[in-house]
């Protein structure tokens, strides 16, 4: 019988999610039919650019009905339609994005069918059921395997590469019949993403003794939004007064561990290092080269903050691909 | 009311991590509570604060340092402790059956509060596992709660910013977030009383845990390696910027 | 070719640096090495910066007496350079030294008075109008929570305190080293960095200067060894150097705890360095409102001496590199709960690990050595930081005397205090002193 992957897509606005592609890509490599389960029920409209990836079928879990509003439907009902339409389609393998939003939905798939779930992989490889992700705060890195007749996989946003991968590709308008509840909503809205806790945050950036002053932080702050991210600092800034303790990243501070690191005008002294050196990827951003944190980075330019960062800024916001 | 707080005893995020044996890691380290159980138990403390008649049990599964665990939970304000004792590290789906088991035996849950994740086995699931072995309805990454009666008003977050609110019916699952509360740490007298609270241990080969429809098996285990080799990126601020920009993109692919 | 120097100074540390501005203020051409990247990044920028005058010996309170009017002078002290980074700040917070059994407090009121240090005595009231929070009772003797008997209730109160106004602890340990970094460099004084010394050359029976571990040859006819916990290698690289010392020098490893105020207690602006014998801690205001907690190194507690580089390396192994032990964490936190009670301790240890420089009586060593031409200000063990401008011009007088003749060793040098108008017996600091009984061998000095 032919190997079937389900991949469950999420949805931006009106798009496919640009991060979906990569796990498209790694799912295709897998050699099985892919099916891409869509909740928006717009499937007819993300049918030619699944197809460009590979998705052969498109299925609207909701029978491609008008209005039918993704946020609206709670986690639980939208996980057993999952389930439904997989087992009606016999698909035993589900891949998707490791968002929050799509590890909370994996999770109960992986609850629902009693399956193991490896979730934020770093690597897929299914003809041997393998897997890599993170383990003990990101400072390892774990390989395992997964047994069972199921299993679901969430991969990390921006570590597998999209590749076109074009097929004909068809909509399937599956009508979930699952009934609401108990979880019922009440209201969705999009809340402020600046509440990310320094500890929690992806991306940081961070300005040390040369930021000058407090107000100076807001050139932090807008880049921090074209990022993502959230804006944090070193002892100094804190030490004389600019920003609050709560901003304080190292070995006093807090212990962060983002996947992008940027230090402006933040020497890198050891006490500092000591609170971000598991950073997946670090940059700085300073005007002496010979700072310690110049030659602790990946990425280094040697320059005015002032300068650099609002032209990171705009370049950030730049559309892209 | 009834609840139950499900605490890991996990690695000091700061500490470093040895790995020994190729699966193993060195645990002569400083384990602690788990920091987002921390806020579990903060939210089942207050709930209690709120009705009168109500036990906060602290639960864990785990070797027998963990019982310096469940201790700080009990120092927190939960009011006795379930130790479920093994000698290796299970895997989530073993935990979840091992913690729905003991609770079961021990009484009947109105809440069981969690975090939303162990900060070593990075596996965001046993929550939902927990709940779906006992029939639960389960919500996680909350960030805000409250209580009327038999049913929970929660916010989940889902993408950045994506907010939901849901009513959620008692008997339920929470995932804690750090967003939900502030932990309040405990005293030297809270720790001194936290001493005299009752904790029960039980074995988990003693508890039925029926048999898991598949398994998650470590093979292997490396230090996730801190090679940097700083590149420094050359020319006018906007070629050095836009140079930046495409490396963070396509190469390390962190944006 | 090798350069050529009057003076080269190892370690641009907060003791390095004063002795390369006294030199340089008296004309040496003086060369101060790191092997780290600036100045006051070694175990200074992990001093708790504390400035206090409690000593166990009349020497050595005058020393730290001395020693204020330095700090509470800074710019002055400075010659008014300016630094980019900004200048260090001294936190007048004055100092409680509790009367307990943990400390001869006795001796030291004797002191003193006899050097004339400023101070009042505060009987249980005043001190709990001054710290609300301090539960006064005695806890003596220090114990370890794996103790039970550290739980037991007290049985009486402490009796008071002596409360020097005039203490405190500057806010930034390292930005302290760097200013006067650049203090010395308005003098010629010349710095470098990244610069690891592997050998200490002589030549004629003296010194002759230094060798880097990039191979690079730097001559002077005086070398001064301030390498802080690497005193001890660099002693060893010196002919003669260490066999000639009847005290020595080793590593020690000591953690610093960082703890919440209790909320309703505004610690970093209201509080006082407050030195507790009684619990075996000293503690201070720290940022984001916590409390910083020293240990006084009680009997109780277990000393652990480690190779420097391996600790800096993180590579000692668990309890012996560079991160905090939840044990520690407990004992430094619980017996700090005793004193405040409402203290809430969070499960995450959170605060400093770094080594003191530690000799066998807890006294520095500021002296020449075997060696003409090589001179040391070693073994600070913990408790010098405050001392390091006088020591910087204490140093400068004794290698200008020795070079010029001065026969140290049969006649020490009396070295004037500049403003206490004091003269004390540098025999005191000697590398061939037996062990000093009056010490407390503890970081109290």
């Amino acid at each position: 019988m032919t190997q079937k992957i389900a991949i469950l897509i999420e949805t931006k606005g009106a798009r496919v999610k640009p991060a979906m592609l990569g796990v498209i890509t790694a799912a295709r490599a897998q050699d099985h039919v892919l099916y891409g389960l869509v909740a928006d029920g717009a499937g007819e409209n993300h049918r030619d650019t699944l197809a460009r990836f590979g998705v052969e079928k498109t299925v609207n879990l909701w029978g491609g009905g008008a209005g039918q509003k993704p946020g609206e439907v709670a986690p639980d009902a939208l996980a057993r339609a999952v389930v439904q339409a997989l087992d009606h389609f016999q698909i035993d393998i589900v891949f998707g994005l490791a968002s929050t939003k799509g590890k909370d939905l994996l999770a109960r798939v992986a609850a629902l069918w009693d399956a193991p779930l490896a979730l934020d992989c770093l690597s897929v490889d299914l003809d041997n059921d393998i897997i890599t992700k993170t383990q003990y705060s990101g400072k390892t890195i774990a390989t395992f395997r997964l047994s069972g007749a199921r299993r679901v996989l969430g991969l990390r946003p921006k570590v597998f590469p999209a590749a076109a991968a074009p097929t004909s590709g068809e909509v399937l308008n599956w009508r979930s019949d699952v009934p609401a509840g108990p979880l019922e909503v009440l209201s969705v809205e999009s809340g402020d993403p600046d509440d990310v806790a320094l500890s929690e945050a992806d991306i940081i950036i961070a300005g040390g003794r040369a930021m000058g002053n407090g107000e100076n932080f807001q050139v932090l702050k807008a880049c921090a939004r074209a990022l993502g991210g959230v804006v944090g600092a070193s002892r100094v800034a804190v030490d004389s007064g600019w920003v609050p303790h709560t901003m304080q990243v190292g070995q006093t501070g807090t212990t962060v561990c983002p996947k992008l690191y940027i230090a402006c005008g933040i020497s890198g002294a050891v006490q500092h290092f000591a609170g971000m050196k598991t950073a997946e990827v670090i940059v700085a951003i300073n005007q002496d080269p010979d700072a310690p944190l110049m030659q602790g980075c990946d990425y280094g330019i040697v320059g005015n903050l002032f300068e650099i960062v609002p032209l990171l800024t705009k370049a950030l916001k730049a559309p892209s691909e | 009311m009834s609840i139950y707080v499900c605490v890991k005893h996990v690695p000091d995020s700061a500490a470093t991590i040895t790995i020994r044996d190729g699966r193993q890691i060195d645990e002569t380290i400083t384990f602690l509570l788990n920091p987002y159980d921390e806020n579990a138990v903060e939210a089942a403390v207050r709930q209690k604060a709120q009705e009168t008649d109500t036990e906060v049990v602290a639960v864990t599964l785990g070797k027998a340092g963990a019982e310096n665990t469940l201790r700080s939970a009990l120092a927190m304000g939960a009011d006795r402790g379930l130790h479920i004792l093994t000698a290796e590290r299970q895997d989530s789906m073993v935990t979840a059956r091992a913690l729905a088991a003991a609770i079961r035996q021990d009484g009947v849950a109105d809440i069981i509060f969690t975090g939303k994740a162990a900060i070593d086995s990075e596996g965001w699931e046993t929550q939902y596992r927990l709940a779906a072995v006992l029939d639960l309805p389960v919500v996680s990454n909350v960030t805000e709660l409250s209580r009327e009666g038999q049913a929970l008003t929660v916010v989940w977050e889902g993408d950045a910013g994506a907010l939901q609110t849901l009513k959620v019916p008692l008997p339920c699952v929470i995932g804690a977030s750090k967003a939900l509360n502030r932990p309040r740490y405990p005293t030297l007298p809270d720790i001194i009383k936290a001493r005299k609270k009752k904790i029960r241990t039980v074995d988990l080969a003693a508890l039925d845990l029926g048999r898991p429809a598949g398994v998650l098996e470590l093979l292997d285990l490396q230090p996730a390696v801190e090679n940097r080799r700083a590149k420094i990126l050359a020319g006018s601020p906007e070629v050095a910027v836009d140079e930046l920009v495409r490396l963070l993109r396509e190469e390390a692919k962190v944006i | 070719m090798a350069e050529k120097y009057d003076a080269i100074i190892i370690g641009a540390g907060v003791i390095g640096a004063p002795i390369a501005y006294e030199l340089a203020k008296q004309g040496y051409k003086t060369l101060t090495v790191d092997k780290l990247s600036d100045a006051g990044l070694g175990s200074t920028a992990a001093s708790c910066a504390i400035i206090r005058a409690h000593y166990s010996t009349e020497d050595g309170v005058a020393f730290a007496y001395e020693g204020f009017h330095y700090w509470m002078d800074w710019e002055n002290y400075l010659g008014r350079v300016k630094d980019e980074k900004g200048l260090a700040k001294f936190m007048q917070t004055g100092s409680i030294l509790l009367k307990s059994q943990g400390h001869d407090w006795r001796k030291v009121q004797k002191h003193y008075d006899a050097v004339g240090v400023q101070y009042e005595e505060w009987d249980l009231d005043q001190i709990k109008a001054a710290a609300p929070v301090y539960e006064l009772d005695e806890f003596w003797p220090v114990r370890r929570p794996e103790d039970p008997s550290f739980f037991d209730d007290p049985a009486k109160k402490l009796e008071g305190a002596l409360f020097c106004p005039e203490g405190g602890y500057m806010s930034d340990p390292a930005l302290s080293a760097h200013n006067i970094m650049r203090a010395a460099e308005v003098h010629g004084a010349k710095f470098m960095f990244n610069a690891e010394v592997v050998d200490v050359r002589a030549a004629d029976g003296r010194v002759a200067g230094i060798t880097l571990k990039d191979g690079t040859q730097i001559d002077a006819p005086v070398v001064v060894n301030v390498a802080g916990p690497h005193s001890y290698k660099i002693n060893q690289m010196a002919p003669g150097v260490w066999e000639g010392c009847n005290i020595k020098t080793k590593a020690l490893r000591h953690e610093v705890m960082h703890c919440p105020s209790p909320e309703d207690y505004d610690y970093y602006n209201k509080g006082y360095h407050t030195s507790d014998g009684d619990i075996g801690c000293y503690y201070r205001p720290e940022l984001g409102n916590q409390f910083l907690i020293g240990s006084e190194d009680p009997d109780c507690d277990p000393q652990e001496w480690v190779d420097p580089d391996e600790f800096y390396a993180g590579q000692g192994g668990t309890g012996r590199d560079n991160q905090l032990t939840e044990a520690q964490w407990k004992a430094q936190c619980y017996r700090l709960a005793r004193r405040v009670p409402s203290l809430p301790i969070p499960n995450q240890p959170r605060g400093v690990v770094d080594l003191y420089d530690c000799s066998d009586d807890w006294i520095p060593i500021y002296d020449k050595s075997d060696l003409p031409g090589f001179y040391m200000a070693i073994g600070s063990s913990g408790n010098q930081y405050k001392n390091a401008p006088v020591a910087g011009a204490m140093m400068a007088q004794l290698i200008d005397a020795c070079e010029k003749g001065l026969d140290h060793d049969a006649q020490p040098l009396q070295f004037k205090m500049k403003y206490l108008k004091r003269s004390l017996d540098m025999g005191f600091f000697s590398r061939k002193r037996e062990i000093n009984t009056d010490s407390s061998f503890s970081v109290n000095g």
